[in-house]
């Protein structure tokens, strides 16, 4: 755990809010966001983004009904940030939901911002930077709302809180633009440099046998799904991203990029051994493994710290199997959704535009910010805010209304796994195909023989060539982006927007005065369209585009070049034939002859006189080559 | 039918074939055409043919050793050392046969026009030992001169044949060594026929025709080969930028420079396995799926200098002089001359 200390001073006043009451409180944060230099992996000294001066940044810990209020200062200096709490449903607070350009302005340096929400959820979550690319560097931690309520209240002694993540030893703002650029046409992700639990290595967690643990893992890596399992012990899951499970025992769990598990873990009732819990990177997601690439992770729970801490046995891959969380039954026994109201299918595509970088598209649209936060555009549309068009051609805007039904079909097209997260809601996961199934058909019985009572999280991992039913109600009015969690596809343009129930938004939804002040300093318009218009809403000129498609085949400039060339080959070939055609006058004599006649060299004269008269001379040459031949 | 005929391995082994046998059977052509016959300089004839040939036999086997070596680093060392610059290679060897062929054409133009005095000239250069005296350019044109039957065989097959073997490798990497034999039996057999019928063709028609159609096909080549040359070495740079072999990514995006690209599409490539019929018209007519500036800049520049070249080169059979000076006294340094310098002691 290696991080310098009050390289700003903090200025915390954050309460505990380890009450068992029931009776709400008020838990408050001041959170001055800055750079600090930190070296989780013993590997490399780097800067990363701490609060308060510290890094690994503070957890967020409240009871169910509480309201937080979070003051955030970003004293970067040189990065505009934001704060996005994974999960949280803020239902009649979208405007706090976090993503920049969807629900509010990016922070820009030297500014504040307040996130004031209520917490009416129980569960494991976590925040972490909206702003493109940046959690990360560092600004990612566990958000933990306790229930007096819970199931498994009362089974165990102890929580723990276990983070697990990848880590890069290059900042983000280096790493992408290397990643979208024509030099990375493949759009190969910047594969990690160590992976960590607890944002360090070799994690020692001193247990006491004969207990039971919650521990509450979340995996806030930027890329790697991970594999979790815990030498000689057995994990129940008893919650997933918030949702509370029956429990199921499990031998291994895979977490994709920002999902949660929260498991029971009974200890043994000896202090005779120490046992190794390891996190492994999910390699399939690398283009190419660096050799130097250690992508496990281990951490030991300590029974007797005088004993020695044994390596963990090494695994086969072919032993990767973990938990299907699709077996999972939600404690609450919430039944399969009915017929949907709107169906949307996204199909999920890697290509390359026209500046020759690679993309991420849903059908065929990469996501590209408007210029004005969707919610802005949302709140001050009138009537329009529920025609999709005033939202901008490369947002993937769909439009909800209060209480649909909806069916999200998401079909990979990519070759890579891809963990899709649905903002302000937990969803049904009603089918998972396998990898390489295709595409979902609705007319397939053995596709469509959806459980009675369907896997809900807010994060889940799509498998490749393969696909995945969702389904929801749209019973939070906000504005709420669907994206795949892997960092790299978000700024690769791998988002969806919702916009559900527009009309409830205009009338509930308030802005506070310091979100439109930090998009004045940031001047980002506030109203009108995608594009900023506020007269003509349907009018999207001047909105943010997307790079154009690559030129299919010959353009003018091709079939001009080609012409051209074709008739210089020509003309080339044509002039050859002339010269090669043309008599030369060299032949019947005076040209060259001047020139002969002129040379000193005596052999010259002898060549010429053979020129004009075939015969002799060569007989002369003959005679002489073969005297020089012998 | 794929596990004893790889597709891709005829494919290269022909056009590769098919460079060298047009260059080969021209230059065979021409030799029997001027040189060979009752009353010709039958000795000179044999002895030219020698070169060729030798060019064409030690080519062959360099390139057997050089590609030898670079298959066996393959296998040892683990990486292809070939293939991680091939492009560079190929770029510097195509430069060089541009650099050889393009006098070779005037000369090759002029002798249909001066057939006889050029018989003399040929038996004369090669006959004369090169002389230590006088400038060094003076004798590295004259050795260049003496030898160039020899070394356009030699940098063709040299150049065609280590490409050959290593694309032939790379294939049976994936594909099974039973589908290797019979396809190049089968290429080599092909480019040989081509090569015969060509030759054939070119000892009966009548000299003059043949010289200038064969001149025609040979600027055809180094257009081609100069543009190509280009690419090659633009495309080995891009190959540097994404860190790998841009053929791995087919033809599609990515496998080229957005930034420098005039035209591309998404077939007909010359180079993706094997090329196909397209790699065949890359050899001749320097086809690419996928041009750029320099690509296209290259080949109507060098089309350009060569119409320019024979342009200058009319005028001076004509007027005596060079455009743009006077009729000078004294030496001129025609191409006609080039090679006659020599003493004979």
């Amino acid at each position: 755990m290696a991080f310098k200390k009050s390289l700003l001073v903090a200025s915390a006043a954050w309460l505990s809010a380890f009450s068992t009451l029931a009776e709400a409180v008020t838990v408050t944060y001041d959170f001055d966001v800055a750079w600090v230099t930190a070296n989780p992996d013993g590997a490399f000294d780097r800067p990363t983004i701490g609060i308060n001066g510290q890094w690994p940044i503070p957890q967020i810990i409240c009871n169910v009904g509480d309201r937080v209020v979070i003051h955030v200062t970003n004293s970067l200096g040189n990065q505009s940030t934001s704060l996005h709490f994974h999960g949280l449903f803020q239902n009649g607070t979208t405007h706090m939901d976090g993503p920049p350009q969807v629900s509010q302005c990016d922070i820009p340096p030297g500014h504040k911002l307040t996130y004031d929400f209520t917490i009416d959820q129980p569960g494991t979550y976590w925040y972490h930077s909206h702003t493109r690319g940046q959690y990360p560097d560092g600004l990612r931690g566990p958000l933990i709302v306790h229930d007096p309520k819970a199931p498994f209240e009362g089974q165990y002694d102890e929580e723990l809180v276990l983070s697990v993540s990848d880590w890069y030893h290059e900042q983000i703002h280096n790493l992408l633009p290397a990643f979208i650029s024509k030099g990375n046409p493949t759009g190969a992700e910047p594969v990690p440099d160590n992976a960590l639990f607890n944002d360090t290595q070799n994690l020692k967690v001193p247990v006491r046998p004969g207990k039971t643990y919650l521990v509450r893992m979340v995996n806030m890596g930027a890329f790697a799904g991970q594999y979790v399992w815990f030498e000689g012990h057995n994990m129940t899951i008893v919650e997933i991203d918030g949702v509370y499970t029956q429990p199921a025992v499990a031998e291994r769990i895979y977490l994709t990029a920002a999902q949660r598990y929260s498991f029971l873990l009974t200890t043994k009732n000896e202090t005779g051994a120490n046992y190794a819990f390891a996190g492994s990177m999910d390699t399939t997601l690398f283009d190419a493994i660096p050799d130097d690439l250690n992508w496990n992770v281990t951490g030991w729970l300590v029974y007797d710290d005088t004993k020695p801490l044994p390596e963990p046995a090494v695994l086969e891959s072919d032993d990767f199997e973990a938990f299907d969380d699709m077996d999972l039954i939600p404690f609450d026994n919430q039944t399969l959704l009915g017929e949907p109201d709107q169906v949307i299918q996204f199909d999920v595509i890697m290509d390359n535009l026209g500046d020759g970088a690679n993309y991420a598209f849903f059908n065929n649209i990469t996501y590209t910010p408007p210029k004005v936060p969707t919610l802005y555009t949302a709140l001050t549309a009138g009537e329009l805010a529920n025609d999709a068009t005033v939202y901008g051609e490369f947002t993937n805007t769909h439009v909800l209304q209060k209480d649909q039904i909806v069916q999200i079909v998401i079909n990979n097209l990519d070759s890579g796994r891809h963990p899709f997260h649905l903002h302000g809601h937990q969803f049904q996961a009603i089918h998972r195909s396998p990898a390489d199934e295709g595409t979902f058909d609705d007319t397939n019985a053995t596709m469509t023989n959806f459980p009675k009572i369907p896997m809900r999280r807010d994060t889940v991992s799509l498998e490749p060539n393969g696909n995945v039913v969702l389904r929801f109600k749209a019973d939070n009015p906000g504005v709420w982006i669907f994206h795949c969690h892997l960092e790299w596809h978000v700024a690769s343009g791998l988002i969806a927007t919702f916009v559900e129930s527009p009309k409830q938004l205009q009338e509930t939804i308030k802005l506070p005065q310091d979100h439109l002040d930090v998009c004045a300093a940031g001047h980002i318009p506030v109203s009108g369209n995608a594009a900023g218009n506020t007269v003509d809403l349907l009018d999207l000129n001047g909105q943010n585009r997307a790079p154009d498609p690559l030129p299919a085949g010959f353009t003018a400039r091709g079939i001009i070049a080609l012409v051209f060339s074709c008739i210089c080959g020509i003309l080339g070939v044509a002039v050859v034939a002339w010269y090669g055609l043309a008599p030369d006058p060299g032949t019947a004599g005076p040209a060259l002859q001047a020139n002969s006649s002129n040379d000193s060299d005596g052999q010259q004269g002898v060549l010429a006189a053979g020129d004009k008269t075939t015969g002799a001379p060569v007989q002369t040459v003959r005679t002489s080559a073969s005297a020089a031949g012998r | 039918m794929p596990d004893v005929f790889a597709v891709p391995v005829f494919v290269i082994v022909f056009r590769e074939a098919i460079e060298t046998v047009i260059i080969v059977s021209v230059l065979l052509a021409f030799l029997k055409q001027t040189l060979a016959g009752p009353g010709r300089d039958d000795q000179v004839y044999k002895k030219l043919i020698k070169q060729v040939w030798m060019g064409v036999g030690l080519g062959l086997l360099i390139c057997l050793v050089v590609a030898g070596g670079l298959i066996g680093t393959f296998y040892t060392v683990g990486h292809d050392a070939w293939q991680s610059s091939e492009y560079n290679y190929e770029g510097a060897f195509a430069l060089v046969a541009v650099a050889i062929i393009t006098p070779l054409g005037v000369g090759l133009l002029r002798i249909g026009k001066m057939q006889d005095k050029w018989r003399v000239k040929l038996a004369k250069s090669l006959e004369a030992p090169i002389s230590t005296t006088g400038s060094k350019a003076g004798w590295l044109k004259r050795f260049a001169e003496k030898y160039a039957m020899f070394f356009l065989p030699f940098i063709t097959v040299i150049r065609e044949g280590v490409e050959a073997i290593v694309f032939i490798a790379g294939v049976t990497f994936s594909a099974p060594a039973t589908a290797v034999p019979l396809p190049v039996v089968v290429g080599l057999a092909a480019g040989i026929l081509v090569g015969y019928l060509l030759y054939k063709g070119g000892v009966t028609a009548k000299l003059q025709y043949f010289l200038v159609a064969a001149t025609c096909l040979l600027y055809l080549v180094a257009a081609g080969l100069f543009s190509r040359a280009i690419w090659y070495l633009e495309q080995q740079k891009w190959n540097n930028i994404i860190g790998g072999d841009a053929a791995e990514l087919g033809v599609g995006a990515g496998s080229y420079d957005i930034s420098k690209s005039v035209w591309h599409v998404d077939c007909c490539s010359p180079e993706f396995n094997g090329g196909g019929g397209w790699s065949v018209f890359n050899a001749i007519l320097g086809w690419t799926n996928s041009a750029t500036y320099g690509s296209v800049i290259s080949y109507n520049v060098y089309w350009i200098f060569v119409m320019g070249m024979f342009v200058v080169l009319r005028y001076k059979e004509t007027k005596g002089h060079w455009p743009l000076l006077k009729a000078k006294k004294g030496h001129a340094n025609s191409i006609d001359q080039a090679s006659v310098e020599p003493k004979v002691s």
